[in-house]
């Protein structure tokens, strides 16, 4: 069953599952957590607008998770406040915030049906039994389960159940959607396809979605911005291509994507001479004048076919429509480069090439003694 | 009745879990497996056997016919049920909130939690009795429901093993909050998700407290109360295979009270795909299929 086809089922009843008017505004103030003395958050704030999804992507360790447990209820910040249409709900116990949450492992109740899963937040609402079977019914059809409704947990498949979590959270119309890295137990395959229909789901139901995941291939599919925490702080936080095309620190930059280090030297014009050649430094990046690394994506290097160039080809891995060629520089500095796949069937290993940067700012970070 | 729950079962996958198929032993092993089973199975048959063999020959089936009308019978095993009952409830009254309660929020004093439910065990009878009477409300004194006080001491052990196992097999952490994030309270979340999924620990619990209570007799002989075990000891003294015959049938009845409960709590788990009862563990719920399905 693919996203579209779920829309279809769904459009085709007549289902329809707007959010709710105008949507909801979560903002998260300067919230910091310990535990003993690890330093979980360190007066992290976030504005999330309503109908937004927004991922939260880091490292393990790095405070997402606690992030998204304090916006639950299920943990408590020692400082800062969690807003939510401007509220602070700091006090409100996690059943009273209205706000679905899809749990990392699988967290369907196993004594119940997928049906009564999915209708278990509206008994809590006092919906009656009628109207309870038929809303379930309703949103188990939009994930496209219709047919598993009367289905026990350990009888369907990690991506059923987490479909079935998926229209157990929406259906209560949660204020808010909490995605706690709900895909990172399933198949590659599977993966991508609940992807696509949590992605379409949210924006068709325009419901406020915190999202957060270690995976930045899911973090930049689906969110509308993401934040990249790291040491419980958000380094960054922008629109997925704002966000690969223009790091904001080396960290960013690094996590987000492949990222080449290569040496150069930072003058004190604000110029980094590199391969031979100066190029302007872009704002934000954190390093001294004198010895730094200049950190420049695979795609965002120059390579010529040449006779004694700089490099040589040492490895090439085919990637589709691109080829990503490693080549070693002087100074044992390996770096790779993205060409097109017809390009590089040209470049076998121990080709002379000259790689070169084009006259773009670009970032630089102090040096660090271990090349990638 | 010293066998208790094997802790961390809840963690382990069967080799067709895994998608092993390496699971099953060599040839040459595979062979000599089932002699070995046989042989201990045999033995162990022999042991347990033999004696009732000797008993049942002893009494004589006259025996069996008469032990109903002998005095003091009926009251003394209506005795003992009551006290099973009253036992039973007061356990998991205080042992499943008390279990719940240690893995959502104390997980690092479930060491501490083994360690004291143990002691009922080698702590004397008579220490255990004096305690009791120290701290027992007055109204009970008298009666013979203070041995139920008592009995829930001595079926802490088994009870606290099997909830905990229980507890164990199934992610409480995660059920519990999201039974929380769809807008459930504590209670409900108890009712409705955390003890539908223990069911079959609890029917462990309760297993293990009634072949408990129905055999106990130290407690009861010293409280001078005439139980179904401490009858069939002073019955004895007047008649010798009537007695016998009194605990061949006791037993009789309290294995096919045990299996009904087993059945039942078994037939129920497995619609569920919940885990299986056994009498002195719970074995993990069967794992979620999550690769190669056709979605």
């Amino acid at each position: 069953m693919t996203a579209n086809t779920a829309r279809h089922a769904a459009a085709a009843d007549g289902t329809r599952h707007e959010g709710r008017e105008g949507g909801t505004s979560v903002l998260l103030q300067d919230l910091s957590r310990s535990f003993g003395t690890t330093r979980a958050l360190d007066r992290l704030s976030l504005e999330i607008a309503p109908g937004e999804l927004v991922a939260l992507l880091g490292p393990s360790g790095c405070g997402k998770t606690t992030a998204l447990r304090i916006v639950a209820g299920f943990e408590s910040a020692d400082t800062g406040s969690v807003l939510v249409d401007g509220k602070d709900i700091s006090s409100v116990p996690a059943a009273r915030r209205d706000m679905g949450m899809v749990f990392q492992s699988y967290s369907l109740f196993p004594n119940m049906s997928a049906l009564d899963n999915v209708g278990f937040g509206l008994r809590m609402r006092k919906m009656g039994s009628a109207d309870r079977r038929k809303k379930a019914g309703e949103l188990l059809d939009m994930v496209g389960l219709s047919p598993q409704a009367k289905q026990f947990p350990h009888q369907l498949s990690g991506g059923q159940q987490q479909r079935v979590a998926l229209a157990r959270a929406l259906a209560i119309e949660p204020r808010v959607l909490l995605l706690d890295e709900p895909l990172s137990a399933l198949d590659a395959k599977v993966r991508l396809q609940l992807r696509e229909q949590i992605r379409t789901l949210q924006q068709r139901l325009g419901t406020t979605t915190l999202f957060v995941t270690h995976d930045q291939e899911e973090a930049l599919s689906m969110a509308d911005r993401v934040g990249v925490m790291r040491n419980g702080k958000l380094e960054q936080i922008a629109a997925p291509d704002e966000l690969y095309d223009h790091p904001a620190t080396s960290f960013v930059a690094e996590f987000v994507g492949v990222m080449n280090r290569i040496p150069g030297e930072l003058q004190s014009d604000r110029l980094v001479a590199v391969l031979g050649g100066l190029v302007p430094v872009q704002e934000g990046s954190d390093a001294a004048p004198g010895d730094v690394d200049v950190l420049v994506r695979p795609e965002g290097l120059r390579m010529e076919l040449i006779q004694n160039g700089n490099g040589i080809v040492t490895n090439r891995t085919f990637l589709g429509s691109v080829t990503r060629v490693s080549v070693l520089l002087s100074g044992d500095v390996t770096v790779r480069v993205d060409k097109p796949s017809s390009e590089a069937a040209a470049l076998p290993p121990g080709t002379s090439v000259a790689v070169s940067l084009p006259p773009e700012p670009v970032l630089v970070a102090p040096r660090r003694d271990v090349t990638p | 009745m010293a066998a208790v729950a094997r802790g961390g079962l809840g963690e382990k996958a069967s080799p067709q879990e895994r998608g092993d198929p390496g699971g099953s032993p060599p040839r040459g092993q595979r062979r000599s497996y089932p002699v070995w089973r046989w042989a201990i199975l045999l033995i162990a048959a022999v042991y347990f056997l033999i004696p009732l063999y000797s008993g049942l020959r002893f009494a004589g089936l006259k025996a069996f016919t008469n032990v109903f009308s002998q005095s003091g019978f009926i009251s003394a095993i209506g005795l003992s049920l009551r006290l099973a009952v009253v036992t039973t409830i007061l356990t998991l009254l205080l042992m499943v909130p008390t279990v719940v309660y240690v893995h959502l929020r104390l997980p690092q004093v479930r060491r501490i939690m083994e360690a004291i439910t143990i002691l009922p065990i080698v702590i004397p009878p008579i220490v255990l009795i004096i305690g009791v009477l120290k701290v027992a409300p007055g109204f009970l004194l008298s009666t013979p429901y203070l041995l139920a006080l008592v009995y829930v001491i001595l079926a802490m052990p088994f009870a606290y093993r099997s909830l905990d196992a229980g507890l164990r097999a199934f992610d409480l952490k995660t059920m519990v909050e999201a039974s929380n994030s769809l807008g459930a309270g504590w209670p409900t979340t108890l009712w409705r998700v955390v003890l539908p999924n223990i069911r079959t620990a609890m029917l462990s619990a309760t297993v293990l407290t009634v072949a408990l209570v129905l055999g106990e007799y130290t407690m009861a002989s010293l409280d001078l109360y005439q139980t179904f075990p401490v009858w069939i000891v002073n019955f004895e003294q007047s008649s010798g295979p009537i007695s016998v015959a009194a605990s061949l049938l006791a037993l009789f009845v309290t294995w096919l009270l045990l299996m009904f409960i087993v059945v039942v709590g078994s037939r129920s788990a497995r619609k569920r795909g919940g885990a299986e009862l056994a009498l002195f563990s719970v074995a993990p719920r069967q794992t979620s299929r999550t690769t190669g399905e056709p979605e």
